[in-house]
């Protein structure tokens, strides 16, 4: 009796966890799925699950006049140099602010989630006014500075919290060893960030590629982004799923792929250090 | 690591040394000197403070006037014109009403859904790393394609959610076009997306459940639910709170699910706050009543922001 109900909750379990997998992952097979059908077997209904694939809308993708490289490498400039600045300026910054015992410092502290948390729907309005003034719209200077509005403050919290994880009588050996504190920070306690570096960079990077609302608002032809160029497909009155599944597909893959790279420090980076 | 030690031993100046060693007593030498640390922190907080300041005071000058955007910006004071509007602006009021039904249904589903979700992988033996992996993936999708993939699933023609959900005869129509399924549509790809992150922060939770009063409680005879409601619950109840606060906090800062979905409609059946402030700025480019609305947003994500930071002090002292 007690051996059937035991096996009775193993099959429910498994069951439930095969219902999991098939939420989470169903949407994101399918769109993969329907990058490699022909456009007359996308749109079938009932849904088609056999056809013979093909290369058809990479290969339109990234050759004729709408070009998907150059979304591709204005993604990757706006969000790389976003991403550097972030996390250089914020290491640095976390560091001093982990150390440094001062009044006011929980005033900082809130000063920086702050910015970090600000609705993006309300910062827009007002970057969006300076870059007209500053005839930043459509520019690869504009959108950075979108950006590093919230990974600069991103990337100062979770150094700082980073750096308070770190035990410091590795550096107090060195700085009675006479040590500067710059050499300190630079040859004791930098090595031994490198998986808060990294998490911190990959999380800014994808904050930043994933973005739409801001590139939708200032972009314009020269600097969209790949977010921007899925949504414009959409727009159109004949929309192409083809291209629009392949371009879903350039924009996932890669970013799910650098997420699970730091899966080990993922609630980290995500809770702002608030879960280790 | 070695070489510091070593360095430690071999190369420091047997002066200082002894100086800084006697340090810790004498006490003027231990004056907190924080130069370094001012000068380190000083380039990414003047950076910060002129991307945060500099909007916010342009916000609240916007909020006072009539922006003008056609020949030229213009400015023209108006004083609480805007403020005024806005509180008696019906629409304002219906937007913020469904925004917190929207957040509420979100948050509260994602809550359930994560826990769930983070008990079923905790219980797994075998691959349960891979499962973890494969249920993350969500969460790195950009909100954009994540809007993308709800109208190609629910597309009233081919969508194979929408054949799913009539072959079970659960729902027959246009989802995303009928007032009602588009708000639970919309609600349902927020939940999908962020569920795994409850998932992932519960999980870390899990760890901190006493082994021991469960054993007891199975020797006891206790149900898995009686388990579950009287020991899991209250132990992974401080790391749900963290959990409530980051997701409160992204679930109105984003909106791109819906601005490229349902941008609002059906009848205005989705337009929740940000959306709604969008569309005053961009369709109708009333740029001065959009920062008003802007700023009362503002005042929403920095209260949460406040608990975040009392809840991540007391974190940080009891761990």
């Amino acid at each position: 009796m007690n051996n059937m109900s035991h096996r009775l909750a193993g099959i429910v379990r498994g069951l439930l966890i095969a219902l999991m997998l098939v939420w989470s992952l169903v949407p994101v097979i399918w769109m993969v799925l329907s990058s490699f059908k022909p456009n007359t077997v996308i749109t079938n209904s009932p849904p088609s699950f056999l056809f013979s694939p093909t290369l058809v809308h990479y290969v339109n993708l990234f050759s004729g006049g709408n070009n998907l490289w150059q979304n591709v490498i204005n993604s990757v400039i706006v969000a790389g140099v976003s991403t550097l600045i972030a996390v250089g300026l914020g290491t640095m910054a976390g560091y001093g602010l982990s150390r440094i015992q001062m009044r006011g410092k929980d005033h900082l502290s809130f000063w920086i989630i702050s910015v970090r948390m600000a609705p993006i729907a309300a910062v827009i309005v007002p970057l969006y006014l300076m870059f007209r003034y500053l005839h930043l719209l459509d520019s690869y200077t504009g959108l950075i500075i979108a950006y590093l509005s919230f990974n600069l403050p991103f990337a100062i919290w979770l150094m700082t919290a980073f750096f308070d994880d770190l035990p410091r009588d590795l550096e107090e050996a060195a700085t009675v060893d006479g040590a500067t504190k710059w050499q300190v920070f630079s040859r004791v306690a930098l090595p031994l960030m490198k998986p808060g570096i990294v998490t911190t960079s990959i999380l800014c990077f994808i904050f930043a590629w994933n973005d739409y609302a801001f590139a939708t608002t200032f972009t314009g032809p020269g600097t969209q982004t790949i977010p921007i160029a899925a949504a414009n497909v959409l727009t159109q009155s004949g929309i192409d799923w083809g291209a629009l599944t392949a371009i879903g597909t350039i924009v996932v893959l890669p970013m799910a792929v650098f997420g699970l790279l730091v899966k080990r420090w993922l609630v980290t980076g995500l809770t702002l250090g608030a879960v280790k | 690591m070695a070489d510091k030690a070593e360095s430690l031993e071999s190369t420091g100046p047997p002066q200082r040394e002894s100086k800084q060693r006697v340090a810790p007593v004498g006490a003027p030498v231990h004056k907190p000197r924080r130069g370094f640390e001012l000068a380190m922190m000083s380039p990414a907080l003047f950076l910060l403070a002129a991307i945060s300041f500099i909007p916010l005071f342009m916000m609240i000058w916007m909020s006072l006037s009539k922006v003008g955007l056609i020949g030229g910006l213009s400015f023209s004071f108006i004083g609480l014109e805007n403020w005024r509007h806005l509180f008696g602006d019906p629409q304002i009021g219906s937007s913020w009403i469904l925004s917190i039904i929207y957040f509420a249904a979100t948050v509260g589903i994602e809550l359930v859904l994560g826990t769930a979700m983070a008990l079923l992988i905790h219980s797994m033996i075998r691959a349960r790393n891979l499962v973890l992996s494969l249920v993350l993936i969500p969460m790195f999708i950009a909100p954009v394609i994540v809007g993308l993939l709800g109208r190609f699933l629910l597309n009233s023609g081919f969508g194979l959610y929408t054949w799913v959900l009539s072959v079970l005869g659960l729902y027959d129509g246009n989802i995303l076009g009928s007032v009602g399924p588009a708000l639970v549509a919309v609600i349902g790809m927020n939940v999908w997306e962020w569920s795994p992150l409850i998932a992932l922060i519960v999980l870390a939770g899990l760890t901190a459940v006493p082994n021991d009063i469960l054993e007891a409680a199975e020797v006891d005879g206790a149900s898995y639910w009686r388990k579950l409601v009287s020991i899991v619950v209250p132990s992974i109840l401080p790391i749900l709170l963290v959990a409530l606060l980051i997701r409160s906090m992204d679930a109105i800062r984003f909106f791109a699910i819906i601005l490229i979905t349902t941008n609002g409609g059906p009848a205005d059946s989705t337009k929740i706050i940000p959306i709604r402030l969008y569309d005053i700025a961009f369709r109708f480019f009333n740029l001065g009543y959009a920062a008003a609305v802007g700023l009362t947003m503002l005042v929403f994500s920095i209260i949460i922001a406040n608990i975040f930071v009392q809840v991540f002090k007391r974190r940080q002292a009891t761990l």
